[in-house]
C-alpha cells in the first residue's frame, strides 16, 4: 500500500479499513488478520496498526473478542453510517474545491449531472 | 510508555576531537525509533556507546535502568558489520560462533530469518554480495532475543528488493516488547516504520519528535529532517 507521507499513517490505515468494508473485501462479522500480519502486509510498525485498531474499536466498527481476534461489526446501523460518512467526506472535498472556484450550488448540481451523463457515454463507447 | 533507553549528557572525545557533545535522549519500550543524521554526525559512535563497546565517555547511559557497560552488553543486539570476521569462514561457522558467544541467540529464529532472506549457510562470508551480507547481519542481529536492537544503517548501498526483504524481516521477527533504534542518513527508506525520530547534527541531538506529530502538521519526516539540516546552514 502506498501511503501519503504527509498524513499520519494510523489515520490512513483507518481509511483503508473503512474502504475495505465498504467495497465488501471485509464483510460484517469477518475476522481481521492479526496485528503482526497487518504490519507486515502494510509495511508499517505494529504500534501504528494498534493505534488505528484502537480507534476503530472505539468507533465500534471493529469488535475485539478476547483470545479470538478482531472482527468487523455485524451492526448494520454502524455499517450504513460508516458508508454515509465516507461518502460525505468525499463530497466535503468536492464541494470545498468547487466553492473555492466561486461556483454556486445550483451550477454544481447541473455540472455533476452533465458529468455523470458524459461518463456513462464514455463507458458505452 | 516506560523508557527502555535513557541517555543523559553523553560527551565523547576521540584523540581530542569531539564526536558527541552533551547528548540526551530517551527511547520508549516497544517503539521503533529512527536515529537520523548525515555521515559523520555521530550515529555509529552513539550506538557503540549504548551497546557498551565504546568506553571513556562522560555522562550516563541506562538500558532498563542498567548503567554498567557489562550489564548493558547483555541487553543489546548491535548490528556489527562483521568487519573483523574472516571472509573465508562459512556462514554456518559464524552462526555457530554467535551461538557460543551469546546465550540469548535463538537458533530457530535464526533459521527462519535465514530461510526468509534466502541465505545459504554453506557460502563463505567473502562470497556474499553487499545485499546478502547486509541480510546476514540482520539475521544474526535479530536472532538474539534481547530488549534492545541497534541497527546501524541496515540499508546502506543495497537494492530495493533487498531493502524490502530486510524491512519485512524486521517487522516479522521483532519480539513484541522489543525496542529498535535504527540509524539512517536517508529517511525515506524507513519513514513508515518509525514511531519517532531523533536527529543528530554537529555532535548534538538537535530534535526529537513523534512521527504522527510531524505528519499532523502536514510535513513528511523527510521534509522535517531536511529542514533541520538546511535550516541550520542559514545561521553559519
Amino acid at each position: 500500500m502506498q501511503f501519503n507521507d504527509k498524513v499520519p499513517i494510523y489515520y490512513q490505515i483507518k481509511q483503508y479499513v473503512y474502504r475495505e468494508i465498504i467495497v465488501g473485501h471485509l464483510t460484517a462479522g469477518h475476522q481481521l488478520p492479526t496485528i503482526r500480519q497487518l504490519a507486515v502486509t502494510l509495511t508499517v510498525n505494529v504500534n501504528t496498526i494498534q493505534r488505528a485498531l484502537s480507534e476503530l474499536i472505539k468507533e465500534n466498527v471493529i469488535i475485539p473478542q478476547r483470545g479470538k481476534g478482531n472482527f468487523v461489526t455485524t451492526d448494520q446501523t454502524i455499517l450504513t453510517a460508516l458508508k454515509q460518512q465516507v461518502i460525505t467526506s468525499e463530497f466535503d472535498q468536492l464541494y470545498d474545491n468547487l466553492a473555492a472556484l466561486n461556483i454556486p450550488p445550483a451550477t454544481m448540481v447541473q455540472q455533476l449531472q452533465i458529468y455523470i451523463d458524459q461518463r456513462k457515454d464514455d463507458q458505452h463507447d | 510508555m516506560t523508557e527502555l533507553l535513557n541517555i543523559k549528557n553523553v560527551t565523547y572525545k576521540l584523540n581530542l576531537a569531539s564526536i558527541l557533545t552533551t547528548v540526551s535522549c530517551t527511547v520508549p519500550t516497544g517503539s521503533i525509533v529512527g536515529l537520523l543524521g548525515a555521515n559523520g554526525a555521530g550515529k555509529t559512535t552513539l550506538m557503540r556507546i549504548i551497546s557498551g563497546i565504546a568506553q571513556g565517555y562522560h555522562g550516563s547511559v541506562a538500558i532498563n535502568g542498567e548503567t554498567r557497560a557489562a550489564d548493558r552488553k547483555r541487553l543489546v543486539s548491535f548490528s556489527h558489520q562483521l568487519d573483523g570476521a574472516n571472509n573465508r569462514a562459512h556462514l554456518g561457522q559464524i552462526v555457530h560462533d554467535y551461538q557460543t558467544l551469546y546465550p540469548d541467540f535463538d537458533q530457530s529464529a535464526y533459521q527462519q530469518l535465514a530461510d526468509f532472506l534466502e541465505l545459504d549457510s554453506k557460502k563463505r562470508l567473502g562470497q556474499l554480495s553487499k545485499g546478502n551480507r547486509k541480510k546476514f547481519v540482520i539475521a544474526l542481529t535479530l536472532a538474539r532475543q534481547v530488549p534492545l536492537y541497534l541497527l546501524d544503517e541496515p540499508f546502506d548501498g543495497i537494492d530495493g528488493m533487498s531493502r524490502k526483504k530486510i524491512i519485512a524481516s524486521i517487522l516479522k521477527w521483532k519480539p513484541d516488547d522489543a525496542t529498535i533504534l535504527i540509524s539512517d542518513h536517508h529517511v525515506d527508506d524507513i519513514a513508515n516504520l518509525l514511531d519517532a525520530v531523533i536527529v543528530l547534527k554537529d555532535q548534538k541531538v538537535v530534535a526529537t519528535a513523534q512521527a504522527d506529530t510531524i505528519r499532523q502538521q502536514g510535513q513528511s519526516i523527510e521534509d522535517y529532517y531536511e529542514n533541520i539540516y538546511t535550516g541550520g546552514e542559514q545561521h553559519d
